[in-house]
């Protein structure tokens, strides 16, 4: 196994003068072919290290890629997640989801490829932790602690700005379920400078909040997740409901989902752009 | 049997009770006599809004659509003396939902909004359509149709959930598929009536022809029925008030077997005398399960209509199909 994974990454770890891996998921100090089977690191990633040392990305990451850093996935091979893609690939290093598929994972320490399950962040500290975490697996920590240093400026500045009266807003696509406490939404909504009232639903993380209960706790605006998927959806229709679009006249903010689910340094633009939008709110609460 | 006036007294009132009901009853307990003010103060206001954009048209929608599968019920089980004819059965609801998906996820709503009951009226006429031309000859042949038309279509769906180009697709679909009335609006209330009104039309045409039906196809030709033309009516009027209902609530089961079935004891077994009844039960067995579902305490998601309909009406067929057993040899 030790003698696989000389043999992959070979080339590059002689020449870096480190003796022979020890066991067969010991981690390189720098990897070479990082393979990515996580959306949220796989941007992450294509932040950290430049593309030649990117074996793979998901091929969910493109759409994401297209609006954070336009090109930067240019030429990145696309992975689907697979166990053969492992094998197939000879990554040494993964970067894996804490779902990703047991049959990957033994594909995995047989061709000796060390697997490191990446957290979804909930909060701006985990964010600061996981782009901690991938800057040393990769061996760019000073990168990593650079984009950090970014967010938390934008994110103290934030602080600075913080509106004289807290403005209530749902993060509501539609019927189903709302981000409520220990989300990342509600951290965004949070620094923002605005309070999220699905965070004081008695449901844990998130809940649901039908039409009616939405208008009985009018909020002073209302968010709506907007995916990259241009594709219809059902979820688009009925946030489309005519009493939604008629009583939140002008206070309805869209909002990019995936700085949502995944935990981006970037994430704190989402909540700069969040202030802005609810600074350009009508005056006062609802009409009715 | 009751007496008449007795019987239209009860349906009356029970399907008063179970509208109010539907208006009084949400995720948001309103006083209704908050609810009734709203009506003469300023509007907009809370519950004026909650009432007049979201209550009416739900409840509107519920009575369409229970009324539509009631009244096919028993037209179906009238013109093919098979007291386990249903839209569900038949394959009807299925094909409904396949041409009902088609149209939501292929972007063919978004750009059309007709798209949807028109695919959905299309999608079960074809199931209609398919299932009552192979599965003539017999009670058992024609549930076995009705199975392989289902099975079909359930193929399509799973197909189409396949391909829908929508990453959350699936989820939705699936949930879509267990039947709602939660969040409809006018537009879409709008958009249905008018074909699922022509629907009625068409079954309501059938009510001479399926009595005669009762003595046997022959029979009935001797009698002067043009059978394929009421064959035709009771197709065309269950695709387009089944195929329209489905295509805004997805599918909800077993309201058209029960209905008529529930009627009869009270009104006698000439199929004609079941229509009004049975399309009255249908709308009220509906509303019912519909309030049922917002009232039912549950920590997320609403229960959804279709699998509360199917919860109850499933023993209720497992008790159909043991009646049978004993009536026959």
């Amino acid at each position: 196994m030790a003698m696989a994974v000389t043999l992959v990454a070979g080339v590059t770890v002689a020449a870096s003068g480190r003796p022979a891996q020890r066991v067969a998921a010991a981690l390189p100090a720098k990897p070479q072919r990082i393979m990515s089977t996580n959306m949220c690191s796989d941007l992450l990633l294509l932040m950290l290290v430049p593309k030649e040392r990117i074996a793979s990305v998901t091929y969910l990451a493109h759409d994401a890629v297209e609006v954070l850093m336009p090109g930067a996935d240019d030429g990145v091979p696309v992975n689907r997640g697979a166990a053969e893609e492992v094998v197939q690939q000879q990554p040494d290093l993964i970067l894996a989801s804490p779902w990703s598929t047991p049959v990957m994972r033994r594909l995995a320490a047989k061709v000796g490829a060390p697997v490191v399950e990446i957290d979804s962040a909930n909060s701006f500290a985990d964010i600061r932790r996981i782009t901690r975490q991938i800057g040393a697996l990769v061996g760019e920590p000073e990168r990593a602690e650079a984009l950090v240093a970014g967010m938390d400026r934008k994110l103290a500045q934030l602080e600075r700005q913080r509106p004289a009266r807290p403005i209530e807003v749902v993060a509501w696509s539609a019927g189903d379920f709302v981000p409520g406490a220990g989300t990342l939404t509600d951290d965004i909504i949070r620094a923002a400078g605005a309070v999220n009232l699905a965070a004081q639903l008695p449901d844990e993380s998130s809940s649901s909040f039908g039409i009616e209960e939405l208008l009985v706790a009018r909020p002073d605006s209302i968010m709506r997740g907007q995916t990259d998927y241009s594709e219809p959806s059902l979820q688009d229709a009925m946030s489309e409901h005519p009493v939604v679009r008629t009583a939140f006249k002008g206070r309805r903010i869209t909002y990019p989902v995936f700085l949502h689910t995944c935990g981006l340094p970037q994430s704190a633009d989402s909540a700069v752009q969040l202030h802005d939008a609810l600074a350009k709110l009508p005056e006062g609460g609802v009409a009715w | 049997m009751v007496g008449k006036v007795a019987l239209r007294a009860l349906v009356s009132a029970l399907l008063l009770a179970c509208i109010l009901l539907s208006l009084g009853t949400g995720r948001v307990w309103l006083d209704p006599a908050v609810l009734f003010g709203a009506i003469f103060e300023p509007k907009p206001s809370l519950p004026w809004l909650i009432l007049s954009e979201l209550r009416i048209p739900r409840t509107i929608l519920g009575l369409l659509v229970g009324a539509s599968l009631g009244l096919s019920g028993a037209v179906l089980q009238g013109l093919l003396r098979n007291p386990l004819a249903e839209p569900g059965l038949l394959g009807v609801s299925a094909g409904a939902a396949l041409g009902a998906v088609i149209a939501i996820y292929f972007g063919l709503s978004a750009t059309f909004a007709l798209a949807t009951p028109v695919l959905g009226i299309a999608g079960a006429m074809m199931a209609a359509a398919l299932t009552l031309s192979i599965g003539r000859g017999g009670t058992l042949t024609m549930i076995l149709a009705g199975a392989a038309v289902s099975g079909l279509m359930g193929a399509g769906l799973s197909l189409a959930l396949n391909f829908a180009p929508n990453p959350s697709a699936a989820y939705e679909i699936t949930i879509w598929l267990l039947g709602s009335l939660e969040n409809r609006d006018w537009g879409q209330v709008l958009l249905v009536a008018p074909f699922i009104l022509i629907g009625w039309l068409c079954l309501a045409l059938t009510v001479r022809d399926i009595d005669a039906l009762t003595l046997g196809e022959a029979q009935a030709e001797s009698l002067g029925v043009n059978i394929a033309r009421t064959r035709w009516l009771a197709l065309a009027g269950t695709a387009l008030a089944v195929g329209a209902a489905t295509a805004v609530t997805g599918s909800v089961g077993f309201i058209g077997l029960i209905a008529p079935h529930l009627v009869r004891p009270f009104v006698g077994h000439q199929p004609s005398r079941v229509l009004l009844p049975s399309a009255l039960f249908g709308a009220i067995l509906l509303l019912f399960a519909d309030v049922a579902t917002r009232v039912i305490p549950t920590a997320g998601q609403e229960v959804r209509l279709g699998v509360l309909t199917s919860i109850v009406g499933a023993p209720f067929f497992f008790w159909l199909v043991l009646k049978l057993r004993r009536m026959s040899p």
